[in-house]
């Protein structure tokens, strides 16, 4: 009876120390982090003078929203505009009309209908200030995450087996379907995901599984950097959309390692 | 009792890695415990000095923004060239011949394979076709293709002298050839099966129906989008 008291009371302490843990964890790794972020976000409302709200009739707070959506776009456009003095190939993204284009020069060269936007918490609740400064840029990538290669090389010896004796006789060999799952990490503390819309997929699950693991290990490595580094923001704002594989391939491959990139909200 | 100790130094070994495991499990579940936790605040999102003005002076200035609009929209619609233009996605194999009101034709055409051949001796060449904006320089009706070194080191065979007739080949980039400059070509093909699929040594291929249409539509200085 007594042995059984004992077990039994190991179980509570092993319980209550988890539940202790996490919410340490929780704490250190989360709470605060992000309780510095909005420390931030606090401190730049207030900067603006936006502190003390005017309160104002249902018609003039639609005709206010009106003119922010109206100078967002003018913006986008301006910096599309920007965007068509470099050389090298860049990603807007719409929201609003739900499309991924890719522009060279000015030129939307390829469109793709988004299916899905999956905007987190955190970016939804930023004041529309700071949400348009996050998203009118041109904003540079500065890290890419992604389940398929940039550049497919294949190394290939001389030999008389070459492919332009093969192209007379044998069939053509289709290239591997890869699943196409991204994440851009941009130099204002935004991350990008453009992942395909098919559930199912279609290349090796081992190349997803090692996307999944890189992803997490960025958002850890975020983290941690969070707690200890001070220049390190506690909250990474995060855009996600949804388009075809075949698409999100095209844009991926296209795009220059460190890509400009712009939304309109 | 010493069974006992050993089962206890067991369970508090398992009671260990059991904690380890589950703070891993925690730390890469961060950003969905941020989610959380961010829930906790909100952010002022004031109207700031519009909402002194009137509904007049607002829609005066909605006017003003609609127009700044409209006029940015022109220039950059103006960016896209009145006449024909090629646009080449080398990730899919596919082209679009296009106006900046409508499509001429669009269908497949084979890009480079990405094969990086190795001759050994420092000499590497990757087959790959050049992204950017590039212009047709030049056309041809019946080119020759002259072959480059690299095709007979794939092939293992002796590099002739420049100018040597055996680098002629006549007939294997099909009836017409665009010019887009450092060796490359939009050109017909001898093997039509393999359009649509990444087989080239960075030239663009195309089918001859549309290779003559794209031939006959694009004139020397035409744009050619390859991304």
């Amino acid at each position: 009876m007594k042995k059984l008291n004992v077990f039994k009371k190991s179980i509570i302490i092993f319980c209550i120390s988890q539940i202790v843990i996490f919410l340490i964890i929780f704490i250190l790794f989360d709470f605060i982090p992000v309780a510095k972020e909005s420390k931030e976000v606090s401190k730049m409302v207030q900067a603006r003078g936006m502190s003390s709200s005017y309160k104002v009739s249902k018609k003039i707070s639609k005709l206010i929203g009106t003119i922010r959506i109206n100078e967002h776009h003018e913006a986008y456009l301006q910096n599309a505009l920007k965007l068509s003095k470099i050389d090298s190939i860049s990603l807007l993204i719409d929201l609003s009309d739900s499309l991924a284009i890719l522009s060279l020069k000015g030129i939307s060269i390829f469109k793709s209908k988004i299916s899905k936007i999956e905007i987190n918490k955190g970016l939804k609740k930023l004041p529309y200030f700071l949400r348009d400064s996050l998203y009118s840029g041109p904003l540079q990538a500065t890290e890419n995450l992604s389940s398929i290669e940039k550049f497919p090389i294949v190394i290939k010896k001389p030999s008389r087996d070459t492919s332009a004796v093969d192209e007379t006789e044998a069939a053509p060999t289709i290239p591997k379907q890869n699943d196409v799952y991204l994440l851009m990490a941009l130099d204002n503390n935004m991350a990008i995901e453009i992942n395909q819309q098919e559930d199912s997929l279609v290349g090796n699950k081992s190349v997803y599984k090692k996307y999944r693991r890189k992803y997490r290990r960025w958002f850890l490595s975020k983290n941690i950097e969070s707690v200890f580094s001070p220049n390190q923001h506690g909250y990474t704002y995060h855009l996600a959309i949804e388009i075809p594989r075949e698409d999100a391939g095209s844009i991926y491959r296209a795009l220059p390692i460190k890509p400009f990139i712009l939304i309109r909200y | 009792m010493e069974k006992l100790k050993k089962k206890n130094i067991l369970l508090i070994l398992l009671a260990l890695i059991f904690t380890m495991g589950a703070i891993l499990l925690y730390l890469t579940k961060s950003q969905e415990l941020k989610e959380i936790a961010i829930s906790f605040y909100d952010f002022r999102n004031a109207h700031g000095a519009l909402a002194q003005k009137d509904s007049a002076q607002l829609t005066k200035q909605i006017k003003e923004t609609e127009e700044r609009i409209s006029l940015l929209q022109k220039k950059i619609n103006n960016l896209t060239p009145y006449g024909p233009y090629l646009i080449i996605n080398t990730t899919k194999n596919t082209f679009v011949l296009r106006t900046r009101r409508s499509i001429i034709r669009e269908g497949i055409c084979s890009t480079g394979s990405y094969i990086l051949l190795d001759a050994g001796n420092g000499k590497q060449w990757i087959f790959k076709t050049p992204k950017g904006q590039l212009h047709i320089l030049g056309k041809k009706t019946n080119p020759v293709w002259i072959k480059p070194d690299w095709a007979f080191i794939e092939e293992d065979l002796p590099v002739p002298s420049i100018g040597d007739p055996e680098r002629r080949e006549p007939g294997s980039l099909g009836d017409y050839a665009l010019i887009l400059g450092d060796g490359y070509m939009i050109h017909g093909t001898l093997y039509q099966r393999f359009l649509g699929l990444p087989v080239t040594h960075g030239c663009i291929r195309m089918g001859d129906k549309d290779l003559k249409i794209v031939y006959h539509n694009m004139s020397i200085g035409s744009k050619v989008f390859i991304f």
